[in-house]
């Protein structure tokens, strides 16, 4: 079954491999609306995140003969995206992980937890995390990508993408009770 | 995972508020996509391509054979006319030197070591001049045999012009002997 679902859209990739413009066309349709969304959840900028995708599709055919099914076509494809957008940030001097970075900070025991079930309302505070806590929530909640993964995408260790998620998620907290 | 945690990863799919304008942005990627080698690999596996190479691999060798066979003729044409204009400086150096080579045999007044000497000089060049023609019958362009064969016309002139010098000195002699008996 796990095979099955690493070979999803296999013929489409083995004819993009071949060059066949049809294909690729087919395959940057499946996934363009989905990459567009991580990539403006990480910029914020619209206008940033199109060139982002243009660059990732173009570059993902280009080396499309790097991929080797190890893992799906859209799961390769994400991270090349992510990490673009994240080294766009990166280009551009924006934090990328929350500025003031103790790893060994007294832990906060207050539990607050959300009255609200309302996306809306989520969205809307995530969008006011600062950028350091907002790519961290992104990549755990949003995208789906454990600490060791996120480890690798911001270039810091996975002990530290946890407890700045932690930090990070009662920051969203606080956020999201005061709307 | 907290409640608040599960909430949102149950709900990914909200956050993908944004549409994609699919068609401007595939019109960019594409062209990026086109200079690079992508495209050369599918311009080769289309067989409209493959049909339209060939016949100009087919045009291009008919065209080309026609052209050095045309260019073969031009070359003909401008050897015949160098070798005509060879010809012509030939046969009035030939005659030239051959009519001075009797006027030599048939002088009475040279000794006949001198003559003996003159013509054997000259059946030698005379040799030469043979093989140096040989070989140009083989390669017209060698410029060398070209140097080569006028050094042999100088030579028999130069020959020629000491002979005559020697008739020269003596018949002066001779008047001289003349003017003192």
């Amino acid at each position: 079954m796990e095979t099955n679902i690493l070979h999803t859209h296999k013929e489409l990739v083995e004819e993009s491999k071949k060059g066949d413009r049809n294909a690729q066309y087919q395959l940057y349709e499946l996934y363009v609306d989905a990459m567009y969304n991580i990539s403006i959840r990480i910029i914020g900028i619209k206008e940033d995140a199109e060139d982002i995708i243009q660059e990732s599709f173009v570059m993902a055919f280009k080396n499309l003969n790097t991929f080797r099914y190890e893992s799906t076509f859209g799961s390769w494809l994400k991270r090349i995206v992510i990490n673009k957008s994240i080294n766009h940030l990166k280009l551009k001097k924006i934090p990328v992980t929350p500025l003031d970075d103790h790893e060994y900070h007294i832990a906060d025991t207050t539990n607050e937890t959300v009255q609200t079930n309302d996306i809306s309302k989520i969205k809307q505070g995530i969008n006011m995390l600062p950028n350091g806590y907002k790519q961290i929530i992104n990549l755990y909640l949003i995208e789906g990508y454990d600490h060791l993964e996120i480890s690798e995408i911001l270039g810091i260790t996975s002990s530290t993408s946890k407890s700045q998620y932690h930090r990070a998620k009662k920051k969203l907290i606080q956020i999201i009770n005061t709307l | 995972m907290d409640a608040f945690e599960k909430y949102i990863k149950e709900n990914r799919d909200q956050f993908n508020d944004h549409k994609a304008d699919k068609a401007k942005l595939w019109l960019q990627i594409e062209s990026k996509l086109d200079t690079s080698e992508t495209k050369s690999i599918k311009i080769w596996q289309s067989p409209l391509i493959k049909i339209a190479a060939s016949i100009i691999i087919i045009l291009s060798i008919f065209s080309g054979t026609s052209l050095y066979i045309t260019s073969g003729i031009n070359k003909n044409h401008q050897k015949n006319i160098v070798n005509r204009e060879l010809q012509d400086i030939d046969t009035y150096y030939n005659g030239l030197v051959s009519f001075q080579v009797q006027l030599v045999k048939n002088n009475k007044k040279l000794l006949p070591k001198d003559k003996e000497e003159f013509l054997s000089f000259m059946s030698e060049l005379d040799e030469e001049y043979n093989s140096l023609k040989e070989e140009m019958k083989q390669n017209l362009n060698n410029e060398y045999i070209l140097e080569a064969i006028i050094k042999n016309y100088k030579k028999r002139i130069e020959l020629i012009e000491n002979l005559l010098r020697q008739i020269n000195d003596q018949k002066n002699s001779s008047t001289n002997e003349e003017y003192f008996l």
